[in-house]
């Protein structure tokens, strides 16, 4: 055991991590060399682990800086920690604390904030002679520049997406929000990662009920890390065997906004670039911050396409299936002439038709996502294009099949919720089954479970069908028809806000005498 | 008094679930039954039918609101004692029971006369009971939701009847009253069976939020019903001639054929895939009070496992027993003349008992 342990952890390492927690619930004593050899005990083989040991100018005491080189702001430490400390003699005249020029400090005693707050990208200072280490937050780590987030584009809206540091994403949603109610609440989730996770709220609009919700289910959360928003998502959703994503995760900091001024909530998942949002309902992954920023005619058109191509996805093979299979004598005599004609040389039945087409087609879907632009698009061609075309005239599937599932394909790329849409694009499975089973019965059998499931399921118990059912009608104002924003005097009811008015309107624009 | 928080109904759920029960498998052949009792004075029996929903109905609501936090079955137990209210209790069971199984039973007969000949009718039962299981297992207001919500979403299907109005001859709906008022009066009885459902009231009532309405909201839902059934009625009675409609079973699916749309040519496939819907909040009320009933009356703990049992049950007994046009026909029969007892003369003899239990009660008390 010994053996392993030395060849893991290293040869000055403590015996055992019993023995490692024991000493982390202690203080730090006075001795300087005694707590840089404890600190050395517990970061073995940390070659990152940078400790500067030197003699502060005005005093002359030993003292010695430990951070983590990559975690922290080299330009930070070097010229106003240990720069003013070691040249300079403005060692605090009236605190008598050592006086860096470095904004958010901390006083910390138990070793084991002192570790915590080091791996954070804290910087630590301490003095021999002093029971007591000094923390400067001196974090900076590699990030990217902030720049539009690919899944979620806009054309009209601001072109900001989130990035990997929950600072600057807080601070990027407080610039649409700039006011006092914006209330924030801090948890550390993950045993390993410490994933730090902020709650974001209106603290006048919100619901407590929800905000209650959701702080119980991040609370009661006991995993070993949080590497992802989605990860922290199946966590705390309602019902994770549904197909149904039940909170929104977006890169935007204007879609969150807009919904944290609705009145729901939002977490900021530190080390992810998602954000959750919740309460969600159905119809809310269908629309976009585009919406409210084209005219509200053409928004509309838009926001009923996008619930036509939700059937169309959902219900255009089993329908084509049921069609051919079952109820020849739906359509009319010409149209049921021409599927028949590219049927006539197909040999396969319907339903193997459309299952291999639809499979192929996500299976062409996947994997252009995963390439590289240029190789994704001639992905696009090689597949859509020549196997399409190919299939057709050996005579495998029929012209008829080839539209059916282009058209799905179009439509389910329509919807805006990434999740949502892979939700529909699976759904559309079991649906085709049913229909080559019994037929249009099958197709509404399925529709009737799809809709049973949507009433049934709550997010953050705030029901998920709403506003169909229950029915809310002052919703409808901003569901499927976005009426002009004057009109929406109120907050949707399906976020639950406290407060539901949101502006008074009194017909102003009209001409003036 | 809050004796079920978090899980109460809203007026518009209480009126359209009722609603909902109401318009089923009644309404595909009220059109024919009431054409064979008075001909195309037959309209004027469903008014008749509605006017004597309404006042049972009004009995119920009288009954429920001497004891606004109680179901049927815990009145049931209040009022007669645990073996005898247990009893009742047990025959309102089985008469929902026989309500869930009779529509069904129906809508299988349709569906196979119209729709797939070949297809086994456990299949049909085997999908339909995931659907329905879901609704139900949630409880009142999962129940209650989906009834509002299939309210609407097939509000399409009584207004595209009025399409082959365009054909209709109004004529025959004239003279009034042709042949005395007397086979208009006893057709009134074969309206019964479609009016059902109203009685399911001394279920939702202690769920509704909005107690006040309660008599309101029963009428309202009476009269949707009737509006729908009229309406039907009408578009058969203008379209086939009065010696044509009876020869239909379905007259109300026949109304169907005749409309078309450019992309499709037979709508009442369509159409009858889509009923299902309607049958859907015909079955799920009676099913949920079946289930519900079941559990309290034998104290368990929740309604979903007597649901799981029930549905398997369903789906054993297609399996072994498919029936036919005339035993379909038969079970409806019944039901009205059970449903006349459950939903008519039951509520007069719960409201006369109340009367007599208050009476004993404050007698014992003084």
């Amino acid at each position: 055991m010994k053996f392993f342990s030395y060849l893991k952890r290293g040869k000055n390492s403590l015996r055992s991590n019993k023995q490692a927690a024991q000493l982390l619930q202690d203080k730090i004593s006075k001795d300087l060399n005694y707590n840089l050899t404890i600190i050395e005990k517990l970061f073995t083989k940390t070659p990152d682990l940078i400790i500067r040991r030197f003699y502060l100018n005005q005093t002359g005491q030993p003292a010695a800086l430990v951070y983590i080189e990559g975690l922290t702001d080299k330009l930070a430490i070097n010229e106003h920690i240990l720069y003013p400390l070691m040249h300079e003699d403005n060692f605090g005249k009236n605190t008598g604390e050592p006086a860096a020029a470095i904004g958010r400090t901390k006083k910390a005693v138990l070793w084991n904030d002192i570790v915590n707050y080091l791996l954070m990208g804290y910087s630590v200072l301490l003095i021999d002679g002093r029971e007591s280490a000094v923390l400067y937050d001196t974090q900076g780590w590699p990030q990217r520049a902030i720049e539009e987030p690919q899944t979620e584009s806009t054309i009209k809206g601001a072109h900001q997406g989130f990035i990997e540091t929950s600072k600057q994403n807080i601070a990027l949603i407080r610039r649409y929000i700039p006011n006092r109610e914006l209330k924030m609440k801090e948890f550390i989730v993950g045993r390993r990662s410490k994933t730090l996770v902020t709650m974001l709220y209106l603290a006048d609009v919100a619901h407590p009920e929800v905000l209650k919700e959701m702080e119980k289910r991040i609370q009661r959360l006991d995993v070993d890390s949080i590497i992802n928003t989605g990860e922290l998502a199946e966590f705390i959703e309602d019902n994770s065997f549904s197909i149904f994503p039940q909170f929104q995760i977006s890169e935007r900091p204007d879609a969150v906004a807009s919904h944290i001024l609705q009145g729901r909530c939002a977490l900021v998942v530190d080390v992810s670039p998602g954000v959750l949002v919740g309460p969600m309902t159905f119809t809310s992954f269908f629309q976009t911050v585009d919406d409210y920023s084209t005219r509200w005619i053409s928004a509309s058109f838009l926001r009923s396409l996008r619930f036509l191509s939700l059937f169309i996805a959902l219900f255009l093979p089993s329908l084509y299936i049921a069609q051919v299979s079952f109820h020849y004598e739906l359509l009319p005599l010409n149209l049921i002439m021409s599927v028949g004609e590219s049927r006539v040389k197909v040999p396969l039945p319907p339903i193997v038709e459309a299952f291999m087409m639809e499979i192929f087609l996500e299976m062409l879907r996947e994997s252009g996502l995963r390439l590289p632009t240029p190789i994704g698009q001639a992905v696009g061609i090689v597949g859509g294009i020549v196997i399409g075309q190919a299939a057709v005239q050996a005579g495998i599937v029929s012209n008829i099949m080839v539209i059916v599932v282009s058209l799905t394909a179009i439509a389910s790329f329509i919807i805006p919720s990434m999740d949502m849409s892979a939700a529909i694009r699976l759904l559309r499975f079991p649906i085709m089954v049913l229909s080559a089973l019994l037929g249009m019965l099958g197709i509404v059998l399925g529709m009737m479970a799809i809709i049973a499931h949507i009433i049934s399921l709550e997010s953050l118990k705030t029901p998920y069908g709403a506003p169909f059912a229950p029915l809310k009608v002052s919703d409808f104002r901003d569901t499927i028809i976005r009426f002009p924003l004057w009109s929406i005097d109120k907050r949707p009811f399906t976020a639950r806000p406290v407060q539901r008015k949101k502006l008074n309107w009194k017909g102003k624009n009209k001409k003036s005498k | 008094m809050m004796k079920y928080p978090g899980n109460q109904i809203t007026l518009i759920q209480y009126i359209f679930i009722i609603t909902g029960t109401q318009v089923g498998i009644g309404i595909l052949t009220l059109p024919r039954l009431v054409a064979e009792g008075a001909g195309t004075d037959g309209w004027i029996s469903i008014l008749l039918g509605w006017l004597l929903a309404v006042t049972a109905s009004l009995v119920i609501i009288q009954v429920m609101r001497k004891n606004p936090t109680d179901t049927l079955f815990t009145i049931l137990r209040k009022y007669f004692g645990r073996w005898l209210g247990g009893a009742v209790s047990l025959a309102w069971i089985l008469y929902a029971a026989f309500a869930v199984l009779t529509v069904i039973y129906s809508f299988i007969n349709i569906i196979n006369t119209w729709l797939l000949p070949e297809t086994r009718s456990y299949i049909i039962m085997f999908f339909f009971a995931y659907p329905i299981y879901l609704v139900a297992a949630h409880g009142i207001r999962v129940v209650g939701r989906y009834s509002e919500f299939i309210f609407f979403f097939t509000f399409w299907m009584p207004v595209l009847l009025s399409i082959p109005v365009r054909e209709g001859k109004f004529v025959y709906l004239l003279p009034l009253l042709k042949e005395g008022i007397q086979p208009v009066l006893m057709t009134a009885k074969s309206t019964i069976l479609s009016f059902l459902g109203f009685e399911l009231a001394m279920i939702w009532y202690p769920f509704l939020r909005n107690k006040k309405a309660a008599a309101k909201g029963i009428i309202i839902a009476n009269t949707i019903s009737l509006v729908v059934f009229l309406h039907v009625t009408l578009v058969c009675f203008v379209y086939f001639s009065p010696d044509e409609i009876t020869n239909y079973i379905w007259p109300t699916l026949n109304i169907v054929k005749p409309i078309q749309i450019p992309f499709l040519e037979r709508f009442e496939i369509m159409f009858l895939s889509f009923y299902l819907f309607v049958i859907s909040t015909t079955v799920i009320p009676y099913l949920f009070t079946s289930v519900y009933g079941t559990s309290l009356v034998f104290g368990l703990k929740g309604h979903q496992n007597p649901l799981r049992i029930f549905l398997v049950v369903l789906i054993i007994l297609t399996y072994f027993l498919s029936v036919e046009y005339k035993q379909v026909e038969a079970l409806s029969q019944w039901w009205g003349n059970i449903g006349f007892v459950y939903a008519y003369i039951f509520p007069v003899l719960l409201l006369i008992y109340s009367f007599i239990f208050s009476r004993l009660k404050g007698r014992k008390k003084l």
